[in-house]
């Protein structure tokens, strides 16, 4: 009966399963959209006022920078490990493991999913933004778009790493909280570099989460990227992926 | 001799200090349902495990209508049908929506009203998983395990923790297969008695009586299989009543 590439009408439906779950856990919404959004409000009006450089304001190369990788953050090192641990736990996961598909495209769909909730997020964030308090488009786009993609890379890569090692869903959220934080504040989701000490500012800055945030930055400004923004995201990346490949179990 | 349906030679698993799998052999002809029995801990969700390919044996041989479950892993899974002991489903979707998603996973999968009527849940389409009562969460396995249609179904505690109402509905769905060779895990020897064509009793990982049923209860003569299991493994049934390898 079904006559369409064996490969992708599966991925399709568990995309489509996946979207559904995703809808109906409202709650687990919450934190990606919304807690980036009011950051952002509680910021925008004062930052939106003050020019920086080439018509961008501090909104642009401060604030938006921090919530675009809150976002990004938020997704994929605590919802999908999240996720991705309850599914284990009660043995979808097993279960999807005795059909013929193959365990990738059941990783496949959920990657999909939570990027285009973090695309959507994204968008939201910077439409509000933009409607609201005027917000403009980084000078250097592409880069910018580089950062994004690459910081995507790196926290699905650390996410994959805390749905490896957390041995319950519990653990995952836990897991997943004290690392977004702990990336977050040392890469000045909590104000900027000047509230921290400098070697702490430093250790900071090559963690993912500042490495996003500065490179984003420098974007915005028309600045060049820092090497260590692409080198620091990279590496994540890779690492990240390597971990998680070695040690994830698809079984309790 | 034909080849089985399923063969199982010699294998053995073991978990750290303690042995699951201690030399178990048997074979299955084609379209028989065969009982698999034992206590708590007797083995039997690791032999199923390792005959549907999600664990490997440390040594002996499995076969799937002549394949090798974990070699040939694509293969066997288009040809066998699994209900998992306590494995969930997506909680938020609806049984048409867990049906569909299933469905996509073959080639030619039976018609989602079809296997939504063989378990009598034409009633419950647009309810989700997660709000099913537990007879219907596992009717709704079974209508996946068969959804393939699979040669070979393996059904492990069928009907644990259910009441009778809603075990005299499965027992019904696993009676009207008569084409399938069906692998029933169970430690309810009424529905043993009633579904299985042929029963191996595992006791601490070792086969410790094979036949039919009526065949195991005269041997340990005894007058019903309950009480040729108690005299043949020692074990009184109500430990049997506890979740096997609930670890």
């Amino acid at each position: 009966m079904s006559t369409n590439t064996p490969a992708l009408r599966p991925l399709a439906m568990l995309v489509r399963g996946e979207a559904k779950m995703v809808i109906r856990d409202t709650a687990g919404l919450v934190i990606p959209v919304a807690l980036p959004l009011l950051i952002m409000v509680m910021n925008a009006s004062s930052a939106s006022d003050e020019e920086i450089v080439g018509g961008r304001t501090a909104l642009d190369i401060f604030v938006l920078p921090i919530v675009f990788a809150i976002v990004i953050a938020t997704i994929g090192i605590i919802n999908m490990p999240s996720f991705l641990t309850i599914y284990r736990k009660t043995g979808i996961l097993r279960r999807l493991a005795v059909t013929p598909i193959s365990p990738m495209t059941v990783l496949g769909a959920q990657v999909i999913v939570s990027l285009v909730q973090a695309l959507l997020g994204l968008a939201i964030a910077f439409t509000v933004a933009a409607v609201a308090f005027d917000a403009r488009l980084p000078i250097d786009l592409v880069p910018a778009l580089g950062i994004v993609a690459l910081s995507i890379a790196a926290m699905y890569a650390l996410g994959m790493v805390v749905a490896a090692l957390a041995p319950t869903p519990n653990a995952a959220i836990a897991i997943g909280l004290i690392t977004f934080f702990t990336i977050g504040a040392l890469g000045g989701m909590f104000g900027g570099p000047d509230t921290l000490p400098e070697v702490i500012d430093r250790i900071g800055a090559v963690l993912p989460f500042g490495a996003a945030v500065d490179g984003l930055s420098a974007a915005w400004a028309g600045e060049p990227v820092p090497w260590r923004c692409w080198v620091s995201l990279g590496a994540t990346s890779v690492l990240g992926a390597g971990i998680a490949a070695a040690t994830f179990r698809w079984d309790r | 001799m034909t080849e089985p349906a399923v063969l199982v030679e010699n294998i053995r698993k073991r978990y750290r200090d303690t042995i699951a799998v201690d030399d178990v052999s048997f074979r299955i002809g084609h379209g028989e349902v065969l009982g698999v029995l034992g206590t708590n801990g007797a083995g039997k969700s690791t032999t199923v495990e390792i005959i549907a390919g999600l664990r490997a044996p440390d040594s002996g041989t499995v076969r799937v209508l002549g394949l090798d479950p974990r070699r040939d892993r694509k293969a066997v899974r288009h040809l066998l049908g699994v209900q998992l002991q306590e494995a969930r489903l997506h909680d938020a979707l609806t049984v048409s929506e867990l049906v569909e998603m299933y469905r996509s996973f073959y080639p030619d999968p039976r018609p989602a009203d079809e296997v939504i009527e063989m378990v009598e849940l034409g009633g419950k389409r647009d309810t989700r998983f997660e709000s099913l009562s537990g007879g219907q969460q596992q009717r709704l396995s079974i209508a996946l395990a068969l959804i393939g249609r699979p040669k070979v179904v393996i059904l492990d505690e069928l009907t644990t923790g259910l009441d009778p109402r809603a075990r005299r509905r499965i027992w019904g769905a696993i009676e009207s297969l008569t084409e399938e060779t069906v692998i029933l895990v169970s430690h309810a020897m009424d529905e043993v008695e009633r579904l299985c064509d042929r029963v191996v009793l595992l006791d601490a990982g070792r086969v410790v009586a094979e036949g039919t049923p009526a065949e195991v209860t005269a041997r340990a003569g005894t007058s019903t299989l309950e009480e040729a299991f108690v005299a043949i493994t020692g074990h009184d049934l109500d430990s049997v009543e506890d979740e096997e390898d609930a670890a």
